[in-house]
């Protein structure tokens, strides 16, 4: 049974979106967010990433990716409110085009938009809005790869979610697929990769009110990991692999 | 060669940087145009306009045909405050080598000056090559620079660049000392961004050594292998070529390539090294193969002293 997504729902139950987004941004949600490692793997066998510096680098991945991320992210969301009635589609579209542009290393982009089609597929499954409808309709059409930061965007636009709820959510989920991804790695146990997720959510924050302030110009979006990219790119030459290439 | 000064319109871009917003220390416009003129396929520079500092000599012939300019800068280099823009429109069928006469220095910006900035505009029309070849970047020590490479492919149109970043003057234990570099790039096939970047390095603010950015290595490099229309499953075919290259040539902690089919119309190659030397010996031999393989003919390093 498909929810459909109006005003009488947000009024009856304010409560519903919350358990929703909590949902959508859980790493177990069936998208396949766990097989991915975005260059983590290449990095750990090749250029010594270890548990030991593990928070800094992930701070310094946030200040570059995360950030980058959440211009599309919250650009996307923005498209959603601006299009309730008449969704422009071609600047939906656009958006994600330049995003698959930006992501030079061929396993990143592929890994992103594979994310972004099942995850939007997945709510357009869940719920009815004309928003998410108009979105993967004109994806199909144009075989065009959506990413799962837009993706998540106009997700939570379609679903009523205010907007920096929905990039914190992203930014949160994003952040503990890596380290999810960090304790597969490396020796990092339990306690250490809790403790840093906790330590690194008010840079979160700080990162979701600079896009903010920029009004998620992705022109102002900015990203400089070359090294990240390039073990991207040479993950599929490893020998043994434990994520997707 | 026909030199016109005209105000002959080419495509631009809105550029992001406010060129209006201050005035500039040195507005430089370089604008090339190249033909292919006559049976025997030759190119030749058709037009140029020419505003110091930067100018060209004269084009050069190649033995494919193609036409060899070489880029100057006669302040020397690129001082703070200045405003430089080059503008190159390959036409159809025509073959340009652009290349530079030495490294792009970035001086030092001055107390209160505003960053130098560069545009680059290419325009390849159909069947067209443009074959851009510049020598490294070099951010001096306080230098604050920003530019812009916007870049459009017609139909079957063709496109070998690179461009290599140092850390700064070396030799002089200027490591990772200027203030700002922005590098933006694009590249598109009929309107359609294939290739987009936007780098923003500041390194007094943000660690570069951090393994997110550049690590251990001080020079990076990127170089871009583009031909329109070409399908996907010849890509494949050229990057299985170019990633055995990278695996012979790379050395984890000393340089690292890597290579990825974009996400239309082209390969892009990164390489990160400890050295600049590594990676200028090195860039050539991924062109070499790559021209071979898109268009079965041989690269030849443009020449720098004739």
């Amino acid at each position: 049974m498909k929810i459909a997504v109006g005003l009488s729902i947000m009024d009856k139950t304010r409560q519903v979106p919350l358990l929703w987004l909590l949902q959508l941004s859980d790493t177990a949600l069936p998208i396949g967010l766990l097989n991915h490692s975005f260059g983590l793997e290449n990095l750990a066998v090749e250029e010594s990433l270890s548990s030991d510096g593990l928070e800094a680098f992930l701070f310094e991945y946030l200040e570059e990716i995360g950030s980058f991320e959440n211009y599309f992210c919250g650009a996307a969301y923005r498209l959603g409110i601006a299009g309730r009635d008449r969704f422009p589609v071609e600047q939906w579209l656009d958006l994600n085009s330049q995003f698959s542009a930006f992501k030079l290393a061929r396993e990143s982009r592929s890994a992103s938009a594979t994310l972004g089609r099942r995850f939007l597929r997945l709510v357009n499954g869940l719920v009815e809005s004309p928003i998410l409808a108009a979105a993967v309709a004109a994806a199909q059409e144009t075989e065009t790869d959506i990413h799962h930061c837009t993706a998540f965007g106009l997700a939570g636009t379609a679903l009523g979610i205010d907007e920096e709820s929905t990039l914190l959510a992203y930014s949160h989920q994003s952040l503990a697929n890596l380290i999810s991804a960090c304790q597969r790695l490396l020796p990092l146990g339990q306690t250490q990769a809790t403790r840093m997720l906790w330590e690194l959510k008010p840079f979160l924050v700080e990162l979701v009110r600079r896009a903010q302030e920029n009004d998620f110009d992705v022109d102002e979006a900015a990203c400089f990991a070359p090294l990240i990219e390039v073990s991207s790119m040479r993950h599929p030459t490893l020998p043994t692999r434990l994520f997707i290439s | 060669m026909a030199i016109q000064l005209s105000n002959a319109n080419t495509t631009r871009e809105t550029s992001t940087f406010n060129h209006a917003e201050s005035t500039p220390r040195i507005h430089g416009r370089l604008r090339l145009r190249f033909e292919a003129r006559g049976d025997r396929n030759q190119t030749i520079l058709a037009e140029s306009e020419q505003q110091a500092p930067l100018r060209i000599v004269r084009a050069f012939q190649l033995d494919d045909g193609g036409s060899l300019v070489h880029l100057h800068n006669l302040s020397g280099g690129v001082l703070g405050g200045d405003h430089l823009d080059l503008t190159v429109e390959v036409g159809p069928g025509a073959v340009a080598q652009v290349t530079s006469t030495g490294a792009t220095r970035i001086y030092r910006s001055g107390k209160n000056a505003e960053a130098a900035q560069q545009r680059c505009q290419i325009k390849v029309e159909g069947d067209g090559l443009i074959e851009y070849l510049p020598d490294q970047l070099i951010p001096f020590a306080g230098s604050h620079y920003r530019q812009e490479t916007h870049i459009e492919l017609g139909a079957n149109a063709g496109l070998f660049w690179w461009e290599t970043v140092a850390p700064g003057r070396e030799a002089h234990n200027e490591m990772f000392a200027y203030e700002l570099l922005q590098l933006k790039t694009s590249i598109r096939v009929l309107g359609n961004p294939i290739a987009l970047e936007h780098m923003r390095i500041e390194p007094a603010s943000r660690s570069i050594f951090s393994l997110a950015r550049l690590g251990a290595y001080a020079y990076f490099s990127t170089f871009y292998i583009c031909r329109a229309g070409i399908g996907s499953s010849r890509w494949s075919e050229l990057e299985r070529l170019l990633v055995e290259l990278a695996e012979q040539l790379s050395r984890p902690s000393k340089t690292v390539w890597g290579v990825s089919p974009l996400r239309a119309h082209g390969i892009v190659v990164r390489a990160l090294s400890v050295s600049g030397s590594e990676i200028a010996r090195h860039l050539p031999d991924f062109w070499r193969a790559a021209k071979l393989f898109l268009y079965d003919r041989e690269a030849v390093l443009p020449r720098k002293v004739y």
